[in-house]
């Protein structure tokens, strides 16, 4: 059994160390990011967004993404708006302060990469998949741009129908430095 | 009579633009809120002097056209169209980088008042009544 020891103990930590090099790069969300929405002909922004990128352009398979935006920072650039949304009708600040979004698969597709993952948003959780692309800035920074639409009846955002516009659409450039 | 009108358009607009940059200053201390790049202290001049020489082009036609009644009359305009510009501030959709945009109308909606007071303030040294 003393025998054992360390042979066994050495092929644990090769293959502990192996796992490392399959871990992605991590990434620091920089500003200046833009969390932008819009329905319809209205429009805003997410000031507060953070999370933990891990991502390698090489093997996006390795990547995760555990993001954040804090509802309460939404700005439309109209303060009656602004308080709107976040009222129980729309957004619900109150009682669902953060938008998550958790990553469960990242891939190539096309010219760029598609991410899929699950959307907390307004209490209701869904898997949406988008396409992204990542834009490098030399060795240690980069760019990630994305855009979807998501259905807000989806979400039990706001009351179904109406003059809104049931679709909301998200831009998302992000600039990250490697940590 | 229209250069009294002018004359007092143009104080009564400058005054009331000296109060609109004092009062934006007491504003920034109480709420650290910088609307600066939306409404600097040369707008707050250049538009209070607008409304000011726009005044004494309607007091001078009015009081041409309706005599004695053209004053009521343009007070009471006057007055209406300064509330009526409420609604700029109220649904102005500020640019996104600007943080707390709802303390905007609080900032803007006293200075809409401010031509209007400096007339009726002045226009007794510059225009007596008939």
């Amino acid at each position: 059994m003393k025998k054992l020891f360390y042979p066994v103990a050495a092929v644990l930590i090769l293959a502990g160390s192996a796992f490392t090099f399959l871990t992605a790069p991590g990434w620091q969300i920089d500003k200046p990011y833009s969390i932008g929405f819009s329905i319809g002909n209205e429009a805003g922004i997410f000031k507060d967004f953070q999370g933990t990128i891990l991502f390698d352009d090489q093997n996006p398979g390795a990547g995760k993404f555990d993001v954040s935006v804090k509802v309460a920072s939404v700005n439309t650039g109209n303060g009656l708006q602004n308080t709107h949304i976040k009222s129980g009708e729309w957004l619900d600040a109150d009682n669902y302060p953060q938008i998550l979004f958790t990553s469960s698969s990242i891939g190539k597709k096309g010219n760029g990469y598609e991410v899929t993952g699950q959307l907390d948003l307004h209490g209701v959780k869904k898997t949406i998949t988008f396409p992204f692309t990542f834009q490098k800035s030399g060795q240690a920074a980069g760019t990630f741009t994305g855009n979807f639409t998501i259905n807000r009846n989806d979400y039990k955002i706001g009351k179904p129908g109406g003059d809104v516009a049931d679709q909301i659409k998200i831009d998302i450039s992000v600039p990250v430095k490697k940590i | 009579m229209f250069k009294r009108s002018l004359a007092l358009g143009i104080v009564s607009g400058l005054l009331a633009g000296i109060a609109g940059i004092v009062y934006s200053k007491v504003y920034f201390t109480m709420n650290q809120s910088d609307f600066s790049k939306v409404v600097s202290a040369v707008k707050i001049i250049s538009v209070s002097v607008f409304g000011g020489v726009l005044a004494a082009i309607g007091f001078t036609l009015l009081t041409k056209w309706l005599n004695n009644r053209g004053e009521i009359v343009f007070n009471l305009c006057f007055t209406l169209i300064s509330f009526a510009s409420l609604l700029a501030p109220i649904a102005v959709s500020l640019p996104r980088t600007i943080d707390a945009p709802e303390l905007f109308p609080g900032l803007v909606i006293p200075m809409h008042f401010f031509p209007a007071l400096g007339w009726y303030t002045l226009k007794p040294i510059f225009i007596r009544s008939k």
